[in-house]
């Protein structure tokens, strides 16, 4: 204090000095002050007041030259004679007067004596200092009055300006008078902003508006609450799968489709919302299209609700005809105009099929527009292809043709690039240089780029189908609608007169069909059948659709959930359907976690069902890059797809848990997108939360983590900072867009995620502060506890052979009957010609990116198998199977995510159809597959064991089932039981690998069968009645059944299994089959025919476990599940002529006393 | 982030007359609430900024013209603030009464003359 005071009195005041700022902050700038020491507006005061100083420096100067004002002054005092009223305005000119605000700061209340220390001031600036700092205070305050006041204005202006700003007064009112009111337009009408607003400014209240992507809602939401000035409240909010911003106090919700029928599946009556918005109705994807049948119904419950459709300008008739003629509000686009060119293709330069795009007629627009137009014209080109491969040659291409001429930055856009590539589309290119955009037709809706002034249609696009024979999805190239190629064309008049080039003729164009087929015929209706049938909507053939799907499309869903069990006979919901119904993923993904839960594998099984529900994390650009290759290899799993996954996101967590925001340059280094493994955690997690809340999953797991008060507390304190970050980077995020550099396309051809491209995506997220912010990182650690993760994933990072061995049958339980056979001449071909075949579709090939595609050996069958035992030729005990996720046909039908598994093993135990000859030496498996043993015992061994543990597992997952149906209560199955069953499943799995075990290795022939063997499989009902002792042999499978089968013939045992109905079938009567046989478990030593053994197998337990029969058991589910069995039954013996009351053992026993 | 409760309910539609920008406000006065060392030179239709997360900081909409008192906002192009508030067809009127760099700046506006109201003037 000394120092500063002599500094002062020797008027050494130095405004650049920290100290003496300091000094003035404690009289302008104090805690109660309007602007605070320390805020981001006492750093900006600071820079303005430099700024100010400088300014007043110089028009001083400027002032003390000229003498102009001299004159002025005189005409004013002249002409002031004239005026009438006197305004009283001061003679001389301040600009201090034009400010209207003032401010009570320290001296001040000094100097009114409400302030008592003033002591201090007399160690402070002097008053010629407070002066200039107050005087400047004054100004700054009015600048932020006056930018603000700008944004506002500027927001009004834009808002007025808008084509559908003054069809206003008319929406509100349409929707006050009508339950349902179509608004449709075109693109930059303003329709997605503003209706909303003008409903919420006009007092309406619960507004939901759907969207049909994700990111539209994130993107809506926050340009609508800054446009209703709720920029920092609540009012307006998104949620979305796992994110949302909606408080009690948000009256404006924007919301995905999906979500919105999720709701509705909660809350029939939807009583939450007042006024739903469904937005983009045109698309006419899956959801919308059901979401409005849905609504449709429920307006007639809810007489208050309002709906409002938003389409754009096509087929608006059919939407205000399904809702009741309702009316129709149009409002014109604002498109600037479009020269449209036609240049078809000449036949010379058509690719042929399977021939690459010729880039010829792409090259020629953009020399053409080099020619025409002066490069000081802004503008760039958007180009429209159908696929990815294509993209990529005509980037090629033009990207010579760039370098060439320095005149063209060509940048990729489609949806499996990363994240980073995907946003460089909205970079700016530097002055004299166009951008060329080569896009798939994400950018016709999804994305929309400012600055286009050339458009290029291909006429093409690739959309995916279903094909319900093969099961399978197939991506084809189709010719486009009419609307699309209007939709295209208008990307070119967004900001400016523009230009579109069709590659096709004027022709063409008027052949097109005038719409894109919607969603809902193309598909595969699984999981909307599904979800209509928990939604309770009765017979989904007749529900009333805006335009419904093929009929057959709706059947094969019926029959695909009844093979899968989430429909029962009846087609009702089963208590499996009604967890799946619950559950965002594929029927076969949710049964997968359902399955997991039942053993101690549910982590290993979150992850990878998160895993394969979400995009590749593996960038595929990356795959020919050495050192992604190379650093990728420790995580690859010869054991499949999903086990590499699973090595992935586990190795990840390790990374987060240790290094933090560094798993950044982790993923990088092995061209990961990290964003899909951020969705994958995400997603884990709500899986988690959904079996725990059926019960199928402890509650109390991961609660011990923050027992500790003192963590408890850290971690409070930690998520405060985390919050604090989030809220910084919400604020600074702006539309700082990046100038792009010549070079930028030419990297990113071939070896994309390089180094550079990340790094500059980094230093743009730096904050002013200098530190990088990864929000991804920020958003994680707010949402997991990376302890307890970590934990999680240890758990599934080191699965044993056991584990693994178990989670590959959930696997294959879960994709089943998603199963692909090698060819048997794989062996003999080159690695990128190994074919596979389904049950329906022949010559599959494993996609590029299978861990398989690389390393195909391990699927061969090895060919030195020990001849000890004396396998006949083709006999192994090593076949295995793909389980895949998902087959899906481009240029070729591609497996894709698969898991190998043992043949034999995985199919007796999920599959749905096994059928034997009489000494089950010939077993054919769901009427495609035939495995021959030539070892009697073996066969007989593997199906009994089959059966008894399929019919313990299925007893167990229906406990847990009903458990979960009824709430989570106490555990159904208790762990003893759950252990048992896992070991035996593993001992099954495994013999044939493991020597230590007791059953020896199986040998056995695997084949698909010809079409004509397929067809004359059965010996058929007919020859039923020549089995000489079907009714004694009846009685011997209590509780099933066990009649002849309707349509094979032979004997149907459980529901999978029927017996001796192979028409080549020896032809042996089973009691010649008899052979001695000893109970490993009771002191049984007998003569059993196969059947007889089986179920001895399936009664008879070891010491000390609990038998099946002492079980209590619910009689009711026992008749509902056709393979468990009921105890004890009532046995007539004919012998004694007694009605007994048996086990099935017991009646074994008593028959051989009459023996 | 919970600002529902204390962005204060709005008291009522501000609208320019010139140039019909029309926005809630949530303050008539002199005296912005939590602001206490701020004073405002004239009673002023106010709302909380925006633009700005500090839910303390206001936002001036605008005040009534001194002479004919007309609602004007504060946008240069509607009124001008010369130790009291004048909207622009006032300014106009008596433009020889304002000091030499008011005229000026009139003078430069004129040819572009958005506002509505200021075309017939
Ligand atoms: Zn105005
Ligand atoms: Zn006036």
């Amino acid at each position: 204090m000394m120092e500063s005071d002599r500094r002062r009195d020797s008027r050494t005041w130095d405004w650049d000095s920290s100290q003496c700022r300091a000094q003035l902050d404690e009289v302008f700038f104090r805690p109660h002050d309007y602007i605070q020491t320390g805020s981001l507006e006492h750093k900006e005061f600071w820079s303005f007041f430099d700024r100010f100083q400088r300014f007043k420096g110089k028009r001083d100067m400027s002032l003390s030259k000229g003498s102009d004002e001299v004159k002025d002054g005189n005409q004013e005092s002249k002409s002031r004679k004239k005026a009438s009223v006197d305004l009283g305005l001061p003679k001389d000119y301040d600009a201090r007067y034009r400010i209207n605000v003032s401010v009570c700061t320290r001296d001040v209340e000094e100097r009114l004596g409400v302030s008592e220390r003033r002591r201090q001031t007399s160690s402070g600036p002097g008053k010629e200092e407070v002066a200039t700092c107050r005087l400047t205070l004054l100004h700054f305050l009015d600048f932020c009055q006056r930018q603000s006041f700008c944004k506002l204005a500027k927001l009004r202006r834009e808002q007025k300006s808008l084509p559908i700003f003054q069809y206003r007064d008319r929406i509100v009112e349409l929707v006050r008078t009508h339950p349902v009111v179509v608004v449709a337009g075109d693109t930059g009408c303003g329709k997605s902003t503003q209706v909303p607003q003008y409903l919420l400014s006009s007092g309406f209240s619960h507004i939901a508006c759907t969207q049909p992507r994700r990111i539209a809602c994130i993107s809506l939401a926050k340009r609508v609450s800054f446009e209703s000035l709720n920029q920092y409240g609540s009012k307006v909010g998104y949620q979305i799968r796992f994110e949302t911003t909606r408080t009690p106090a948000t009256k404006l919700l924007f919301l995905t489709e999906g979500l919105l029928l999720r709701q509705i599946q909660q809350d029939a009556e939807l009583g939450q919302y007042q006024v739903l918005i469904v937005d983009e109705v045109h698309e006419r994807h899956l959801h919308c299209d059901f979401l409005l049948g849905v609504l449709r119904s429920l307006l007639r419950l809810r007489q208050d609700l309002r709906l409002v459709l938003m389409s754009a300008t096509i087929n608006i008739k059919l939407f205000s005809a399904y809702f009741d003629e309702a009316p129709v509000l149009q409002v014109p686009g604002r498109l600037f105009p479009i020269q449209v060119i036609y240049q078809p293709i000449p036949p010379e330069e058509q690719p042929s099929r399977s021939e690459k795009l010729d880039p010829r007629p792409y090259l020629r627009v953009l020399q053409g527009i080099d020619q025409r137009y002066p490069i000081e014209e802004r503008g760039d080109l958007l180009l429209f292809l159908s696929g990815v491969a294509e993209i990529s040659t005509i980037q090629d291409a033009c990207q010579t043709y760039a370098t060439h001429t320095r005149r063209w930055i060509i940048l990729p856009l489609h949806s499996t690039l990363s994240l980073a590539q995907q946003d460089k589309v909205f970079d700016i290119a530097p002055p004299g240089v166009r951008k060329c955009i080569i896009s798939t037709n994400i950018a016709e809706t999804s994305v929309t780029i400012d600055g286009v002034r050339f458009v290029v249609d291909s006429g093409k696009v690739k959309e995916m189908s279903f094909d319900p024979k093969a099961k399978m999805q197939r991506l084809q190239e189709f010719w486009i609608s009419r609307a699309s190629s209007e939709q295209r064309k208008g990307r070119a008049g967004r900001t400016g007169p523009g230009v579109c080039y069709r590659l096709y003729a004027e022709s063409d164009y008027e052949a097109f069909a005038p719409y894109p087929v919607p969603e809902i015929h193309r598909v595969a209706l699984d999981s909307l059948v599904l979800q209509m049938k928990s939604m309770g909507l009765g017979d989904p053939r007749s529900f009333v659709f805006i335009d419904p799907p093929p009929a057959a499309s709706i059947q094969t869903a019926l029959t695909y959930l009844k093979e899968q069990g989430a429909l029962d006979g009846h087609a009702e919901l089963t208590s499996i359907g009604r967890l799946l119904s619950q559950l965002p993923v594929d029927v076969v993904i949710g049964k997968m976690l359902v399955l997991g839960s039942v053993f101690s594998l549910v982590e290993p099984v979150l992850t990878v069902a998160a895993a394969l529900s979400v995009q590749s994390p593996y960038l595929r650009s990356a795959q020919h890059n050495p050192d992604c290759a190379t650093a990728r290899q420790p995580l690859y799993s010869n054991q499949g797809d999903p086990f590499t996954l699973l090595n992935t996101f586990n190795t990840w967590v390790q990374v987060k848990a240790e290094r933090g925001g560094g798993s950044r340059k982790w993923c990088r280094r092995r061209g990961i997108e990290e964003q899909r493994l951020y969705e994958m955690v995400n997603l884990r997690r709500q899986f988690k939360e959904l079996l725990k809340s059926h019960g199928l999953l402890a509650a109390e797991q991961g609660a011990t983590c923050w027992r500790d008060r003192q963590q408890r507390r850290q971690r409070l304190g930690e998520r405060k900072k985390l919050h604090q970050l989030k809220r910084d980077h919400d604020l600074q995020e702006g539309n700082r867009r990046k100038v792009l550099r010549l070079e930028e396309g030419e990297e990113g051809v071939g070896s994309s995620g390089s180094e550079g491209e990340e790094e500059g995506r980094e230093r743009r997220g730096k904050d002013g502060a200098g530190q990088s912010v990864d929000i991804q990182e920020v958003k994680f650690k707010l949402r997991h506890n990376v302890t307890e993760l970590q934990e999680a994933a240890g758990a599934s990072r080191d699965l044993s052979s056991r584990q693994q061995a178990l989670l590959k049958l959930v696997l294959c339980r879960g994709l089943y009957p998603q199963l692909a056979l090698p060819d048997e001449h794989n062996a003999t071909r080159k690695d990128s010609e190994q074919i596979f075949h389904t049950r329906n579709k022949q010559g599959v090939v494993i996609h590029p990116t299978s861990v398989f595609a690389s390393d195909p050996e391990v699927l061969h069958v090895p060919e030195q198998e020990p001849r000890e035992t004396g396998p006949e030729k083709g006999e192994s005990s090593r076949h295995q199977l793909l389980a895949f996720v998902t087959l899906l046909e481009t240029n070729k039908p591609y497996v894709t995510n698969c898991a190998r598994v043992p043949a034999l093993q995985a199919l007796l135990l999920v599959a749905s159809s096994v059928d034997t000859n009489a000494d089950c030496t010939r077993v054919v498996v769901d009427g495609w597959l035939e495995l021959t043993l030539s070892d009697a015992e073996a066969a007989l061994r593997s199906i009994s064991s089959a059966l008894t543990l399929r019919d313990d597992w299925e007893r167990l997952l229906q406990a847990q089932l009903r458990n979960s149906a009824t709430g989570p209560a106490a555990p159904a199955v208790s762990h003893k039981d759950l252990g048992k069953l896992s070991e035996g499943l593993v001992r099954f799995l495994l013999y044939t690998e493991a020597a230590s075990t007791l059953l020896n290795k199986v040998s056995y022939g695997l084949r698909r069968l010809g079409g004509l063997e397929s067809q004359n499989l059965y010996v058929g009902p007919q020859q039923v009645p020549g089995l000489p002792d079907a009714p004694a042999l009846n009685p011997l499978f209590p509780g099933i059944k066990a009649e002849p089968h309707p349509v094979k013939g032979g004997l149907r045992v459980t529901g999978f299994f029927t017996y001796n109905c192979l028409s080549d079938s020896k032809d042996m009567y089973s009691e010649c089959l008899r052979t001695f046989w000893s109970c490993p478990h009771c002191d049984l030593y007998m003569p059993l025919t196969p059947l007889e053994r089986m179920h001895h197998e399936a009664t008879c337990r070891p010491a000390g476990e609990l038998q099946p029969k002492e079980e209590p058991e619910d009689g009711k589910a026992a008749s509902s599940s056709s393979s468990s069995s009921s105890l004890t039954r009532v046995y007539h013996c004919d012998v004694c002529d007694k009605d007994l009351t048996l086990t099935s053992t017991e009646i074994l026993k008593h028959k051989r006393q009459h023996l | 982030m919970e600002f529902g409760s204390t962005e204060g309910t709005p008291r009522g539609l501000f609208t320019c007359e010139l140039c019909e920008l029309t926005t809630p406000f949530t303050y008539y006065g002199q005296k912005p609430p939590n602001t206490r060392a701020i004073v405002l030179l004239e009673e002023c239709y106010v709302m909380k900024d925006p633009f700005c997360p500090e839910k303390e900081k206001f936002l001036v909409l605008g005040s009534t013209c001194s002479l004919c008192h007309k609602t004007v906002c504060v946008g240069a192009d509607c009124s001008l603030f010369y130790t009291k508030r004048f909207c622009l067809r006032c300014v106009r009127e008596h433009l020889d009464q304002f000091p030499p760099p008011i005229q000026a700046e009139l003078m430069k506006k004129k040819p572009t003359g958005k506002t509505p109201g200021l075309a017939s003037s």
